[in-house]
């Protein structure tokens, strides 16, 4: 077995397959280590063509299930039987929550690059800039203009439907065709577009082919199936095994060693360089040692901080690159479940056919300046959502049961529509994650414990998130409208991050302004670990174009023999 | 997979789907007479369950809820979903709806009520305008549970899904507003 490469790349998610396709393109032998088992592309989806009545239970996830992935399933949205492979045995796989945290993951090639939202959204300087403007935690240390043309660079490669409307907390991208909205869509876009200043209802932004081809194995447009969680047959929407990894591999530079639970990076106090990782093979349990000039931590959040902090020696007592004792603090995730819902009567005879996988969006229209500041909270917050037809109206129960009623189920029912929020969490110190020692998983590994909760600027927020939300299905007509703020526990919005922020000197923070680790610059984080702030959109393309910005630097430093 | 085959058979497919007598008869000629043990429910419950969904989804010109197996579904479901608090809820609705149901019949057994019965039974719970009386609210609720998961297990039927709904596994487009007729014949979308 070859145990020297160019570099290491440490996960195949989203900001790993990105690392693997950017070195091996740029000529690096690199070995890419996944902890996770093999995932092919339509070869390993078995689920991908599976209707309703494949499953005795309709495809809702079952006690049977509960058993093995109880914290998985808990959330009540995340799994059901045609997707629960994706998704860890929590028998297996155990962490500790001093408060509720949801942590849902898949460990498999592709992570939860195939299990993702696909909502594709850019920073703004609103956020870059918002640490430092109201003196809270620290400031990042790049701005939107050091993104930008990586954003352009990924979404030309990933494809991600979408348009441009030319708002400064909405940048514009590089979109592919977008989704068309519904009749009802176009009822709350009227009235909010004509009946607001600060605000606009957009098409959503969704990683998926609309037209055309991108690279990848024979990756074309949505076919509207609604089964992405599945694994895409067309590849139509953006996971690591259709598009990075696959072109990584055509290279010819990557090795793939799935089934390999990197815990440890080897430093070197002389060089002051990392020199490789140390591996379980998590099905010998046999250890192994790979040497690198360069490493890419890209495991995901949690796994890459419990890597650094697991990696101690007489340099780093208190884990790698954390001489600021930031390195497992500043946990941060996007707040949700919070928003309203009402019915629409009319467009009786109208439809919609596809189903389609985004709606509308509502981008952040609070503390962007002037009028939309805030007094009660900072930062902002954006809508998702959707109208459809729905399939048991008023109607139908008048007609209680029997033949009419038989008849009338098999129409499309009310429209009706939903509007949720997702609002930014402050990075708090105290939100944290700590390894325990005392209770070992079965490879003799340290687990994970939670301590975060959601404060008083969260909370607030949440106020303002119902009330916008009834307000402008009100204003627009619609009926019977209902606010909701449903228990909300951080990490179920999936998007945990912060824990190993970039920042502007070793002192309060872990990576520099290329995802380096300070102190180890031949060790890059790239994944939901380096944010400084949360922001308020859904993360994935940023941590693409950071990794993507990151691999190009580090090949650059190579080059100059500087690392 | 033959992506173009699918892509032509749905293109071809909608706003044409109706039920014709011949994929009825196919239906019927998949029909079994092996007798089903219940996994959730008692005999005599699942006897008496199957004929309330038979009310509830009765046969028209497609088949009803004893013909798709509905009962068969609800009990499979029931015991493969529901925990252990929910599925104490649901037993005990069903007691006091069989309960209520013996007083007012004026019968000695749940059994022994006829179809006639159990109607004025879902019609006094389900039908919008009757008045629930206070020590009936559970057998109302159970009733109305009831009536959901029959509407569930008729919509999640292979065969319902398949030639009653608009079924269109690879839509292969997506348009925003279009014509509920031209599209679906107004049927509502299986999937």
């Amino acid at each position: 077995m070859e145990t020297n490469y160019d570099a290491i790349v440490v996960g195949t998610g989203i900001s790993g397959g990105w690392a693997a396709k950017e070195l091996c393109e740029k000529g690096l032998k690199t070995l890419v280590l996944e902890r996770g088992r093999m995932v092919k592309h339509v070869e390993d989806y078995p689920t991908m063509h599976n209707d309703p009545w494949d499953y005795k239970s309709g495809d809702v996830i079952t006690q049977e299930t509960r058993k093995t992935q109880k914290k998985q399933s808990r959330t009540n949205y995340t799994t059901n039987e045609s997707g629960k492979h994706f998704f860890v045995n929590d028998i297996e796989h155990p962490y500790n929550e001093v408060n509720r945290f949801d942590w849902m993951r898949g460990y498999h090639v592709g992570g939860r690059s195939l299990m993702w939202g696909r909502q594709s959204y850019r920073l703004t300087d609103f956020d870059f800039s918002a640490n430092l403007k109201e003196g809270i935690a620290v400031d990042w240390p790049i701005r939107y203009k050091d993104l930008s043309t990586w954003y352009n660079y990924v979404e030309e490669f990933i494809g991600v439907s979408g348009k441009n409307v030319g708002l400064p907390q909405f940048p514009d991208g590089n979109y592919l065709k977008p989704l068309e909205l519904n009749c009802v869509d176009e009822v709350l876009k009227s009235s909010v577009d004509g009946g607001y200043s600060d605000r606009i209802v957009a098409n959503a932004r969704v990683a998926h082919i609309t037209e055309g081809t991108k690279p990848g194995l024979g990756r074309s447009s949505c076919q509207y199936r609604d089964r992405c969680a599945r694994g895409c047959p067309f590849g139509a929407y953006f996971s690591s095994n259709s598009s990075t990894l696959p072109t990584a591999e055509a290279t010819g530079n990557m090795t793939l060693r799935p089934n390999s639970v990197v815990h440890e990076i080897m430093y070197d106090a002389d060089s002051k360089r990392a020199t490789g990782v140390r591996v379980i093979d998590s099905e010998t349990k046999e250890i192994y040692e790979f040497k690198a000039k360069v490493i890419f931590l890209c495991a995901s959040t949690v796994a890459s901080t419990s890597i650094l902090m697991q990696s101690t020696s007489d340099s780093f007592p208190n884990g790698m690159g954390n001489a600021s004792g930031e390195l497992g603090h500043n946990i941060m995730d996007h707040h949700f479940q919070v928003g309203a819902y009402g019915r629409y009567d009319g467009f009786e005879d109208k439809y919609y056919t596809g189903r389609r996988p985004g709606g509308i969006y509502i981008p952040r229209f609070r503390n962007i300046g002037g009028d939309t500041n805030q007094k009660e909270f900072l930062r902002g917050y954006g809508y998702q959502g959707g109208a459809s037809r729905g399939s048991w109206t008023d109607t139908v129960s008048e007609m209680a049961y029997g033949a009419d009623f038989k008849e009338e189920i098999t129409k499309p029912g009310d429209w009706s529509m939903g509007i949720n929020g997702f609002g930014e969490i402050l990075p708090y110190h105290e939100n944290k994650m700590i390894l325990d020692y005392d209770n070992l998983d079965k490879w003799g590994l340290p687990t994970v414990t939670f301590d975060a909760t959601i404060k008083e600027n969260e909370k607030k927020m949440r106020i303002d998130m119902k009330q916008q939300a009834i307000e402008m299905l009100e204003k627009a007509g619609f009926k019977d409208v209902k606010g909701y703020d449903n228990d909300y526990a951080i990490g179920l919005g999936i998007h945990e991050m912060g824990t190993a922020r970039m920042g502007l000197d070793r002192e309060t923070s872990v990576l520099n302004a290329n995802n380096q680790v300070h102190d180890v610059p031949n060790v890059y984080v790239t994944d939901g670990s380096a944010m400084t702030s949360a922001s308020n959109v859904n993360p994935s393309l940023t941590y693409m174009a950071l990794t993507a910005r990151a691999a190009n630097h580090a090949v650059n430093e190579l080059k100059k023999m500087n690392l | 997979m033959d992506r173009r085959k699918a892509l032509k058979n749905i293109g071809t497919g909608i706003g044409t789907i109706a039920l014709t007598p011949a994929v009825v008869s196919l239906f019927h000629s998949c029909q079994t007479d092996v007798s089903y043990s219940s996994v959730f429910f008692t005999e005599n419950d699942f006897k008496i369950v199957s004929t309330l969904m038979e009310l509830i989804i009765p046969k028209t010109d497609i088949p009803g809820a004893i013909e798709l197996k509905l009962p068969e579904f609800v009990d499979a479901y029931i015991d493969a979903v529901y925990d252990e608090k929910r599925k104490g809820r649901f037993s005990s609705g069903l007691e006091e709806f069989l309960a209520a149901g013996i007083k007012d019949a004026g019968k000695e057994k749940a059994i022994h009520l006829s179809i006639t019965d159990w109607d004025s039974q879902l019609a006094k719970y389900l039908k919008l305008g009757n008045e629930i009386l206070e020590d009936e609210k559970q057998a109302a609720k159970f009733a109305g549970e009831l009536r959901s998961l029959t509407v569930n297990a008729f919509k999640t039927n292979e065969f319902i899904g398949e030639n009653v709904l608009a079924y269109a596994p690879i839509p292969g487009k997506q348009e925003g507003c279009v014509d509920l007729m031209e599209t679906t014949g107004g049927k509502a979308w299986s999937l």
